[in-house]
């Protein structure tokens, strides 16, 4: 078996059709997050569940509020 | 030159590499693209390394089958060679600031260099080895043209039972040259070993590949 032989074998271990969309969605999908700022994250999801939205930055907000008095609160319990 | 495993179609540009990548989600077929000089290869990076997302998606489909191909060679199920080659294909992507031009190597050497640590890592703790059983190719059992998937299925099996069989050293060597394309050169770039040593060990891989591969695909080995 010569080098081009082994070339032409060596071709079986091509990725199907479907291995390649495979990997192409996760690394393509995986680029974009990164490249994805995070204020167009939220405007993103201001666009697709605006109520969603306002309750998640509702929640977040009285959460980062609370967060240190109750903290506070329970250091000086113990 | 590999003729055999050169592909069809050439891509001038970021814009048709992106045309082909975008094909390929949509459905369409996979279709490989002629892969660029490395001069063309070299302004791509600088590119990407710019921000161009387009130069960026270029690299991509210039490199993933060809590392899918070398580290299906090196490991042992169809499903671990598709993990590697996207860990693989993700560091190299955001890894390119890193990457710095050797006289001596292309930039195929550097993406098989990290290929192969990527696939050297994740199976540290497991024995990278293929099974003389291992998976059965993924090809229809019934096609149009039965005859010709069947014969690609045995040549494919036979090639990863004698592939099992090398030691790890020549396996990756022989799957870096007919899987990656790449030239003694470049493999010693990419493996840290003497270009003279890389062809002798490629001489005697290739041999042995040779060998079993006729004898499994001999009435009497097996693969009928």
């Amino acid at each position: 078996m010569n080098d081009e032989e082994l070339a032409i074998d060596w071709t079986t271990l091509q990725p199907t059709v479907r291995q390649r969309r495979r990997i192409d969605a996760h690394v393509f999908a995986w680029l974009e997050a990164r490249d994805t700022p995070l204020a167009a994250e939220w405007l993103g999801l201001f666009r697709v569940a605006p109520f969603s939205a306002v309750g998640l930055i509702a929640v977040s907000a009285v959460a980062i509020a609370t967060a240190t008095p109750l903290a506070w609160l329970a250091r000086v319990l113990m | 030159m590999i003729t055999a495993a050169m592909p069809r179609r050439s891509a001038s540009s970021p814009l048709a590499s992106l045309f082909a990548a975008l094909s390929v989600h949509l459905g369409g077929e996979a279709e490989p693209l002629a892969p660029l000089e490395e001069a063309a290869i070299a302004r791509v990076v600088e590119q990407a390394r710019a921000g161009d997302t387009g130069a960026r998606e270029t690299l991509y489909v210039q490199h993933v089958d060809r590392v899918f191909r070398a580290v299906r060679g090196m490991l042992r199920s169809d499903a671990d060679a598709e993990d590697v080659t996207q860990d693989a294909m993700l560091t190299v992507l955001t890894s390119l600031h890193k990457y710095t031009p050797r006289a001596d190597a292309r930039f195929a050497a550097w993406v098989m260099t990290i290929a192969v640590n990527t696939a050297r890592r994740r199976f540290r703790r497991r024995r990278v080895q293929l099974t003389a059983t291992g998976e059965l190719p993924e090809i229809p059992a019934e096609g149009p043209d039965p005859a010709d998937g069947l014969d690609r299925g045995r040549r494919r099996r036979a090639l990863l039972i004698a592939l099992a069989e090398l030691p790890e050293r020549e396996r990756v060597i022989v799957s870096l040259r007919y899987g990656a394309e790449l030239n003694a050169s470049d493999i010693g770039a990419a493996l840290g070993i003497e270009p003279a040593t890389i062809r002798k060990v490629l001489e005697r891989a290739r041999t042995r590949l040779g060998t079993r591969i006729e004898a499994l695909l001999t009435p009497d080995g097996g693969m009928s």
